[in-house]
C-alpha cells in the first residue's frame, strides 16, 4: 500500500513521518530538483506500507518546486490513501490545501495537528463536527508528543483497505460558476481521462487552462545499470523519473474560448475557484470551531514583540547568530582537533604497520600526508557541520529563521534577493559549505543558484583568521582593525555587486516574491533537530569524501614529485612559479602565487605553506607573517589580502556547489568567476595603490 | 478611496478589496489566503522600508512593501475592531475583479 504525507509547511509532518518510519528512512532528492525526497517503508499487521513524506506546501498549483512534486506525485503515482495533516492553530489556511487534494484524491484522512498550541491561543476544534463537514476521518493528533500518531497510521490503513471510495464533501461553488463547471464536465465525461481522475478536479484544471491535463506520462524505473556507472558516490536522485509521452488535446477548447469571450479567463476562473474555497471554508468555520479571546495577545504576539521590534530585533539577532557561531565554529574546534589528532594518530599506525611490511617509502607519504592528511584537514570540519545544521534545524523548527528572513530580507532585496538567502550567506561567515547548503531553503531555482554562487566571496573563518594574522603582521595597531574592515567592506560590496550581476547571468527576470509564512513559534522535538542533523552530515560525508580523496591524493602528488627535491622544485611549486606572471602584475613574487595553488585544496594551509616557502618553522604563524614583512611591501600585502579573501574558499565548497546545483557549468563559471574577479580586483588595488602613492 | 495594505499603519486592519496584477504572486497570494474580502490587520512594519508582518486567518504572513502595494484594501472602521473571527466574507460580484 502507498501512503502520502501532505500537509503546509510546519505542520509537523515530518515528525510524524519520522515517527512511523523510524530508521527505515531513505532520504534523497526528488528527480531533477533540489527538493529533499523522504520515504519508508513500515509494517502493520500483514500490510507493507511505502510511506513517502511530501514536501510541506499550500497549495496544489504549479507555483514552486514544492507544489508541483506533490501534485504530480499524487496525479501519476496515484497513492492508495493521503494523510493530509492540518495545524489546528491555522486551520482555515491549512483548510484550503485539504479542499484541493479533497478534489484530487479519493481515500484522505486529516490528522489535526498542533491542537496544544491552539488551545493556548482560545481555539478549540471540534474533530467530530470538522469530519461531518469534510467527509473522511479526522483523527486528533499531538506530533511533538507522538501522541495519536499510531490511530492516524490505523485510520489511514483502514481507509485503504475499503471496498469503495468514501464520499466526500464538495466544495459547492456559486450557481454561474457551477453552471460553467458542469458544462465542462459533461464535455470530458465519456473522455479516457475521466475514468482516471475525478471528473471535477478534471473540469476545473481544465477551465483553469491547467498545461499539465492532456499530459500522458511515462514512469520508469530507475534503470540500475546506468545509476551504476554513474559513480557510486552520486546517485543521490532516487525514485522514478518520468517521461513525457504522448499529449492529448481533451475536449472543451470551443467552450474555453467562448468564456474567455464573455470575460471569463484562466485568471479569473483561478481566482474564482480559489474564492469559492474559502467562502466554503468559512462558512462551514462555526460548526467545528470556536475562538475565544480572539483579541488576546498569543504567546507569539509577545515573542514577536521583542524578537521583530524595531529597536531590538537586530540587537537580538546579532546575538542568536553569535551564539550559533560561537556555538558551532569555536566550542567545537576542539571536537575537530580531536578528529585531525585521531587522524594523524591512525595515519602512524597504518604506517608503522606499512614499514613493518616494508611498503616502499612513497606509499608511506601517500598514505600519511596525502589520504590521512587530506581527508583528516575535511573531516575535522564535520563537527563544525553538524552543530551548525543542529543550530539550523533549532531555528528552522521553532520559527526563528523565518523572523531572521524578515529582519534581513531589507538588505537581501538591494541584492535582488529574498529575505531566505540572508541566514546563507550570514552563515558563510562560520563556513562556506553549510552555507551553501542551507540555500536549500529558498524556493526560487534561480534565486538558490545565485545565493550559491555569491557565498564564496564571503570570508569564512579559516580565512578570517589567516587574514587577521597577516594583517597583524603588516598593519599593527589600530591601523590594522581599519585594514580587516576594509577588507570585510569590500567583500560586502562584492557580494552585492555579484548577487545583481549574476541576475543578469541566470536571467532572472522575476522579482523574488517575498510572501513568507512566519509560523507560530514552538519548542521543536529533540528527534526533529537530531534526525536532519544526522542526514545532513551524513549526506555531506557521503558525497564528499571520493572528491577529497581523489583531490587530496592529486595535491599530494603535485606537491610531492619529483621526489627529494625543495618545494620549489615539486610540479606544485613548478605551476607556482609559471603562475608568476600573473602574480607579477599584482606584486606578487613566486612564492605568493605557489601559497595560492597550494590554498585551492583549503585556505587555512596558506600560512603554513609561506612558512616553509620563507624558510620558517611552521608553528607560530605569528612569525610566518612576520616573515613575509620583510619581503612584502605593505601594498602587496593588502593586495595579497585582497586575493586571497576572494579566490574559491576551498575543495570541499565546491564539490558543494556542484552537488547541491548538480550544474558542472555553473560551479566551473563560479570557481572561475572568482578567480577573475579576484585578480581584477588584486591588480586595481595594487595600481590604484600605487597611483595614490601608496607602497 | 482606493488604499493598499502598504498604506496602512502598524495595529491597523483593512479588508482585501481586489488585487492588482497577476502571475505568480498573485497566485501566492491566493495560495496564502489574500483573497477579496478577506481581513487583515498589520502587525508590525520592519525598520528600513523592511516587509510588512500582517495577520490574518489567525496567522502571521510577511510581506515585501512591494507585494502590499498590489493589494488594495478598504479599511474597517473602529466599532468592527472586535470581529477578529475571520470568518466574516463580504460579497463580491465575482465579474468586478
Amino acid at each position: 500500500m502507498k501512503i502520502a504525507l501532505v500537509g503546509n509547511p510546519n505542520v509537523g509532518k515530518s515528525t510524524v513521518f519520522n515517527v512511523l518510519t523510524g530508521s527505515n528512512q531513505q532520504v534523497g532528492n526528488w528527480a531533477g530538483k533540489t527538493v529533499e525526497r523522504k520515504s519508508g517503508i513500515i509494517q502493520r499487521a500483514s500490510q507493507t506500507i511505502e510511506m513517502i513524506d511530501l514536501p510541506g506546501t499550500y497549495s496544489l498549483t504549479a507555483y514552486s518546486q514544492e507544489e508541483i512534486i506533490t501534485r504530480e506525485y499524487i496525479l501519476r503515482e496515484n497513492p492508495d490513501v493521503v494523510m493530509a495533516m492540518i495545524d489546528a492553530s491555522n486551520i482555515e489556511r491549512n483548510l484550503y490545501l485539504v479542499l484541493q487534494i479533497l478534489e484530487l484524491a479519493p481515500r484522505v484522512v486529516v490528522g489535526l495537528n498542533m491542537m496544544d498550541l491552539a488551545e493556548s491561543s482560545g481555539i478549540t476544534i471540534h474533530s467530530a463536527e470538522l469530519a461531518k463537514a469534510l467527509g473522511v476521518p479526522v483523527v486528533e493528533i499531538v506530533a511533538a508528543k507522538g501522541k495519536g500518531i499510531e490511530d492516524f497510521l490505523t485510520e489511514a490503513i483502514r481507509m485503504g483497505t475499503l471496498e469503495e471510495d468514501p464520499l466526500l464533501a464538495q466544495v459547492p461553488y456559486p450557481e454561474e460558476l457551477e453552471r460553467k463547471i458542469q458544462a465542462m464536465e459533461e464535455l470530458l465525461a465519456n473522455h479516457s481521462w475521466a475514468t482516471k481522475y475525478p471528473l471535477r478536479w478534471l473540469a476545473l484544471k481544465r477551465l483553469e487552462g491547467d498545461p499539465e491535463i492532456g499530459q500522458e506520462w511515462k514512469t520508469s524505473a530507475p534503470n540500475l545499470a546506468q545509476s551504476k556507472g554513474k559513480n557510486s558516490c552520486c546517485d543521490y536522485e532516487v525514485g522514478v523519473t518520468y517521461e513525457l509521452q504522448e499529449t492529448t488535446v481533451l475536449p472543451g477548447e470551443k467552450l474555453l474560448h467562448k468564456y474567455e469571450a464573455e470575460g471569463w479567463s484562466k485568471d479569473h476562473f483561478e481566482m474564482a475557484f480559489a474564492d469559492a474555497k474559502y467562502q466554503y471554508i468559512s462558512q462551514i468555520l462555526p460548526k467545528f470551531r470556536t475562538h475565544l479571546n480572539p483579541t488576546k495577545p498569543t504567546r507569539t504576539d509577545l515573542i514577536d514583540g521583542w524578537v521583530l521590534s524595531p529597536i531590538w530585533g537586530y540587537p537580538i539577532m546579532l546575538a542568536v547568530l553569535a551564539f550559533v557561531f560561537w556555538g558551532s565554529f569555536v566550542a567545537s574546534a576542539p571536537l575537530g582537533g580531536a578528529i585531525s589528532q585521531g587522524m594523524a594518530w591512525a595515519a602512524e599506525r597504518i604506517v608503522s604497520l606499512l614499514e613493518w611490511g616494508q611498503v616502499p617509502d612513497f606509499i608511506q607519504s601517500l598514505v600519511r600526508d596525502g589520504i590521512f592528511a587530506g581527508v583528516g584537514a575535511v573531516l575535522a570540519f564535520v563537527p563544525q557541520i553538524a552543530i551548525f545544521f543542529a543550530f539550523f534545524s533549532l531555528m528552522q523548527d521553532s520559527g526563528y529563521l523565518a523572523r531572521a528572513a524578515f529582519l534581513g530580507d531589507r538588505f537581501m532585496q538591494l541584492m535582488g534577493l529574498h529575505g531566505k538567502s540572508f541566514f546563507s550567506l550570514v552563515s558563510g561567515f562560520g563556513c562556506n559549505v553549510p552555507g551553501i547548503m542551507a540555500t536549500r531553503t529558498l524556493e526560487d531555482p534561480k534565486d538558490r543558484l545565485i545565493t550559491m554562487l555569491i557565498n564564496p566571496l564571503i570570508p569564512c573563518v579559516p580565512r578570517l583568521g589567516v587574514m587577521s594574522a597577516v594583517v597583524a603582521a603588516f598593519f599593527p595597531g589600530s591601523r590594522g582593525s581599519v585594514v580587516m574592515l576594509s577588507l570585510l567592506m569590500l567583500s560586502m560590496l562584492l557580494v552585492m555587486f555579484s548577487a545583481l550581476f549574476f541576475r543578469r547571468v541566470v536571467k532572472q527576470t522575476e522579482r523574488s516574491a517575498f510572501v513568507m509564512e512566519l509560523p507560530l513559534y514552538h519548542i521543536p522535538t529533540l528527534r526533529n533537530v537530531l534526525v536532519p542533523t544526522w542526514q545532513k552530515t551524513y549526506s555531506f560525508l557521503k558525497r564528499a569524501w571520493t572528491f577529497i580523496l581523489v583531490a587530496s591524493i592529486v595535491v599530494w602528488v603535485l606537491s610531492s614529485y619529483p621526489q627529494g627535491v625543495s618545494m620549489q622544485e615539486t610540479w606544485a611549486g613548478k605551476m607556482g612559479g609559471w603562475l608568476a606572471f600573473i602574480g607579477e602584475p599584482l606584486g606578487f613574487d613566486w612564492r605568493i602565487m605557489v601559497a595560492i595553488v597550494f590554498g585551492f585544496a583549503a585556505k587555512e594551509t596558506t600560512l603554513s605553506t609561506l612558512g616553509i616557502l620563507y624558510g620558517v618553522a611552521a608553528d607560530a604563524s605569528q612569525s610566518i607573517a612576520q616573515a613575509m614583512t620583510g619581503a612584502m611591501t605593505p601594498l602587496s600585502a593588502y593586495t595579497f589580502l585582497v586575493v586571497y579573501m576572494l579566490y574559491i574558499p576551498c575543495l570541499a565548497s565546491v564539490v558543494t556547489t556542484y552537488k547541491e546545483s548538480g550544474s558542472l557549468g555553473w560551479t566551473s563559471f563560479g570557481v572561475a568567476y572568482n578567480l577573475i574577479l579576484s585578480f581584477v580586483l588584486g591588480w586595481i588595488v595594487f595600481h590604484g595603490g600605487l597611483a595614490l602613492g601608496f607602497h | 478611496m482606493d488604499r493598499c495594505l502598504g498604506d496602512l499603519k502598524s495595529g491597523e486592519r483593512a479588508c482585501v478589496e481586489s488585487i492588482q496584477g497577476g502571475g505568480a504572486i498573485r497566485r501566492r497570494m491566493m495560495d496564502m489566503g489574500i483573497v477579496p474580502g478577506v481581513e487583515l490587520e498589520v502587525v508590525r512594519r520592519a525598520p528600513f522600508g523592511g516587509p510588512l508582518q500582517v495577520r490574518l486567518k489567525g496567522y502571521y504572513l510577511a510581506m515585501r512593501r512591494g507585494e502590499c502595494a498590489k493589494i488594495v484594501v478598504t479599511q474597517i472602521h473602529e466599532f468592527n475592531i472586535d470581529t477578529v473571527d475571520n470568518t466574516r466574507h463580504i460579497k463580491h460580484s465575482l465579474a468586478s475583479r
